[in-house]
């Protein structure tokens, strides 16, 4: 039986042969089969999808879809050979409904007027049966990122496709929204289409996938059935090397004058994009040298929570201190100006500019500071050296400090704002997502860089839809459950307990709660 | 300067020069095609631009305005502020600053910067209330500013029919000219080169200076995305404001120069369309002060040389808009393909 899809010896390069991101890579999807792609961030995942897909033409090799040959220039070639493509940054138009970026160049049965009414029952019928939960009618930008997400996953299983690409799905799913994507991708399996899953996550891999493929610097590592291999095995294809994971977590000391409050919130309430509550009354405090986790599934007032807490986004009422500075309705730069470092859940539209280069988005908070303006002049020099020191210490692999943020990987993308907001000593540190989209290696680092932050003094809020993660760093745990939190347990809590109180059941005891 | 900022520069020169050259180009078959002796019309446009001191002359006298007015619509640009109002506020620092100089009597050494500033305040308040109604009430500036165009042309119509008109002018629209210590001094004898063109090189490097800034990296941050600003600290309505209080303040300072070192007085149309020849200049220079200052020059010599062509080889004036056209054509499909590369 012929492969759904054969790709052989393709190699891309960028910038005029600059950058080498495939290098004579052979992959091939079984038909109804599950497909994982794995490699560390930059190895090439992304562009080789891209090119299945047509967004890259490749400099040579050949595709086979379904045995024949083709040739796919642009992503509407990819669509008419059935093959569809979730991405890992987001692309729906961000001033439309969902529906309206469902139904944008379909042909409409109403033509030359669009459908929208039946293209929104179909498609709550779809997030029905795949248990995606979406609302049609809301703009993209109101969404949350794992709205946005779940939209973009179920507007292109609203075309039907034979051949799915999937470029990081789940990184911003919690784990039982995974478990339902997963059985969805099962049914797809079993009604014979093909599956292909790029991810950081192993486990994912041996839950669901029936091969893999492990890319290491743009060339193939190794190309497996999953049942013949083990995560050692594909870990050391990763990396090059065996990988030891050993997170170490001082234990947490509460402080006895409690003069510590590095963070406090009263009766914190504040609305979201639409204009509906978002957080409903929140009380809690952090203190130096703790992590406070927050649980949940998104779009419970988290994303909401972070804004708020860093300026960005107004409160309706309550009060917020940093370091017992009252910071109530003011800018973000009051924030910044008192320690509070963020990592923003979405880093394209929030975290970083585009359109710059490495050197100057390692600096866009602190441009107008001493060291890098001299009589309000910048000083390049300066600019330069602080982006080749930050490369260095976090790996960003790039071309160089003065490469375009745009043409870096996800996961490149991220360290640079990891970099940004790690690099200065923060008081307080609210981090959203802050390992979403980087490899094992990455995440590991960047979880010990959050400890010793903590170590160091700071108060961390961690917002994240991993719930390991949630309970391997935090020293409490507060769930949040439509704008409110369901209660602070002790960092020792079992994932059951939570479980529970992300579905909305209050079980903790009165005075576990730190008000 | 470092490597990057150095390659920065090179680039938008060149690439500013390839655009005009293409379309030179396409322009030279065009009139071969329809007939005419390419050749002969090719050197009537070059010496009409640069064949006599006098020629040289003109095309110094028109780049010094469009320059100075472009590197203002760069400025607002550069931030995503489309700011296509350059010839409203061309005419209203050019009217304020005449009027202080018509009506005070200061001694030269004060009125000269004196009329400066006020230049550049009338054309900070031009652009500057477009940047407030953005600021404060979104409204768009590509709609106001337009309407302010409107707005300032009819009020110079009114100005030089009505309260500046001048007395012992027989009924012509203009104003009585200024004082003959304010007018600036010749730069090459027999021609009408003026000493603005110094001022005008010197703004060009103060835009050069702004863009390396503290005040610059704010002002493209916004234009990246208000998101990423806020994000980064930087008060988004603020920065809006002063980047149109800026770029409307270049635009006045063009007024001046023109009113000052050209005509010495105020013409109805003083302004003509070097607004939008301006903004044509910014995107040729790729938003870069030394690419605009490049791109002004060759325009301004596309423009002179044109005319020339016109009057001495019979080709119609149309050929030349479309010559200019293609350039504009070309400049337009240049930052569409960098956009679509990426
Ligand atoms: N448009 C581009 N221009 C220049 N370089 C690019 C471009 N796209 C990708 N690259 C480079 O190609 C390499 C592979 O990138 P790719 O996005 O495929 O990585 P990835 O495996 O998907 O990583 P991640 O896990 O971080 O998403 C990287 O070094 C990246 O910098
Ligand atoms: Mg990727």
């Amino acid at each position: 039986m012929a492969y759904a899809v054969e790709m052989s010896n393709i190699c891309k390069s960028f910038n005029k042969g600059k950058v080498q991101a495939l290098d004579g890579v052979n992959f091939t999807l079984g038909r109804a089969k599950i497909h994982g792609i794995l490699g560390e961030n930059g190895a090439g995942k992304t562009t080789l999808m891209n090119v299945l897909f047509g967004l890259y033409r490749a400099d040579s090799g050949t595709i086979c879809v379904n045995g024949k040959p083709v040739e796919i220039h642009r992503p509407k070639d990819a669509r008419a050979l059935g093959i569809g493509m979730v991405h890992q940054h987001f692309m729906l138009v961000r001033t439309m409904t969902v529906a309206e970026n469902v139904v944008l160049g379909l042909p409409s049965s109403k033509a030359p007027f669009l459908d929208i009414k039946s293209a929104t029952s179909k498609l709550l019928e779809l997030s029905n049966v795949f248990g995606l939960k979406i609302d049609p009618g809301a703009k993209v930008w109101q969404l949350s990122v794992g709205e946005q997400q779940r939209a973009e996953i179920v507007s292109v299983l609203y075309r039907g496709v034979d051949i799915l690409i999937l470029d990081e799905p789940t990184a911003v799913l919690t784990p039982a929204e995974t478990r339902d994507f997963f059985k969805m991708l099962g049914k797809m399996k079993a009604e014979g289409k093909s599956v292909v899953l790029i991810t950081h996550k192993l486990e994912e891999i041996f839950d669901i996938a029936d091969e893999a493929t492990v890319l290491r610097n743009g060339k193939l590592a190794c190309s497996t059935e999953v049942s013949n291999t083990s995560k050692q095995e594909l870990t050391r294809m990763m990396v090059g090397k065996d990988v030891l994971f050993n997170l170490k977590k001082s234990s947490y000391e509460k402080n006895a004058l409690d003069s510590n409050e590095r963070l406090k919130v009263k009766n914190l309430s504040a609305l979201n994009n639409k204009g509906l509550s978002a957080l409903d009354n929140l009380n809690f405090s952090i203190e130096a040298g703790e992590i406070l986790g927050v649980a949940g599934v998104d779009g419970n007032g988290q994303s909401e929570l972070c804004e708020v807490l860093t300026g960005l986004r107004r409160i309706e009422s309550g009060d917020i201190s940093v370091n017992g500075t009252s910071c109530t309705g003011r800018e973000p730069k009051a924030f910044i100006d008192l320690g509070v470092a963020h990592i923003p859940e979405d880093r394209h539209m929030t975290g970083m500019a585009m359109n710059m280069d490495v050197s100057r988005n390692l600096i866009i908070k602190d441009f107008d500071r001493k060291e890098y303006s001299f009589l309000g002049i910048l000083k390049s020099g300066a600019i330069e050296r602080n982006a080749d020191r930050a490369i260095a210490e976090y790996e960003i692999k790039t071309s160089g400090a003065e490469a375009r943020v745009r043409e870096l990987s996800g996961g490149n993308q991220q360290k640079i704002i990891l970099a940004r907001e790690l690099g200065k000593n923060p008081k307080v540190i609210i981090a959203n997502q802050p390992t979403r989209g980087l490899d094992i290696g990455a995440t590991e680092y960047v979880r010990q860089k959050l400890l010793e932050a903590r170590d160091n003094g700071a108060a961390i809020l961690l917002v994240s839809a991993d719930l390991e993660e949630i309970m391997q760093l935090s020293d409490r745990i507060a769930v949040m459950y439509r704008g409110r939190m369901t209660g602070i347990v002790p960092g020792a809590s079992t994932m059951e307990e939570i479980g529970l109180m992300m579905a909305g059941y209050d079980n903790t005891k009165p005075e576990a709660c730190n008000a | 300067m470092t490597e990057a900022t150095a390659k920065s520069a090179f680039n938008s020169v060149i690439s500013a020069v390839t655009a005009v050259f293409t379309a030179l180009i396409f322009g030279f078959v065009l009139l071969w095609v329809c007939g005419y002796d390419a050749v002969k019309a090719y050197t009537t446009m070059f010496n009409g631009a640069f064949g006599s001191a006098n020629r040289f002359a003109e095309t110094i006298v028109k780049t010094i305005p469009l320059t100075v007015m472009a590197l203002g619509t760069a400025i607002a640009f550069k931030s995503k502020i489309w700011n296509i109002g350059g010839n409203g506020q061309f005419i209203v620092g050019g009217a304020l600053s005449l009027y202080v100089a018509l009506n005070f009597k200061l001694p030269a050494l004060i009125m000269f910067p004196l009329s400066i500033f006020m230049a550049f305040a009338g054309g900070a308040l031009w652009g500057g209330l477009a940047g407030y109604l953005k600021a404060k009430y979104n409204a768009n500036e590509v709609i106001t500013t337009l309407m302010l165009n409107y707005i300032a042309s009819f009020l110079l119509a009114w100005l030089v029919r009505g309260p500046m008109m001048d007395p012992a002018g027989f009924g012509f629209p203009q104003t009585p000219l200024i004082d003959k210590s304010l007018q600036l001094s010749s730069l090459l004898a027999g021609t009408r080169l003026h000493s603005g063109f110094i001022i005008a090189v010197i703004i060009v490097i103060l835009c050069w200076i702004l863009s390396r800034s503290i005040f610059g990296f704010r002002m493209e941050l916004i234009g990246e995305s208000h998101e990423v600003a806020a994000y980064s600290g930087i008060n988004v309505k603020k920065t809006t404001l002063m980047t149109m209080l800026i770029s409307g303040g270049l635009a006045g300072l063009a007024g001046w120069n023109e009113v000052f070192g050209l005509h010495h007085r105020l013409l109805d149309d003083v302004a003509g369309n070097y607004g939008s020849m301006a903004i044509v200049i910014a995107l040729l220079g790729g938003l870069h002060p030394l690419g605009i200052f490049v791109s002004g020059l060759l325009f301004s010599a596309l423009l002179v040389g044109g005319g020339t062509m016109q009057r001495m080889s019979g080709i119609p004036l149309s050929l030349v808009d479309i010559i200019q056209g293609t350039v504009i054509i070309f400049v337009i499909s240049r930052a569409a393909l960098t956009l679509k590369s990426k």
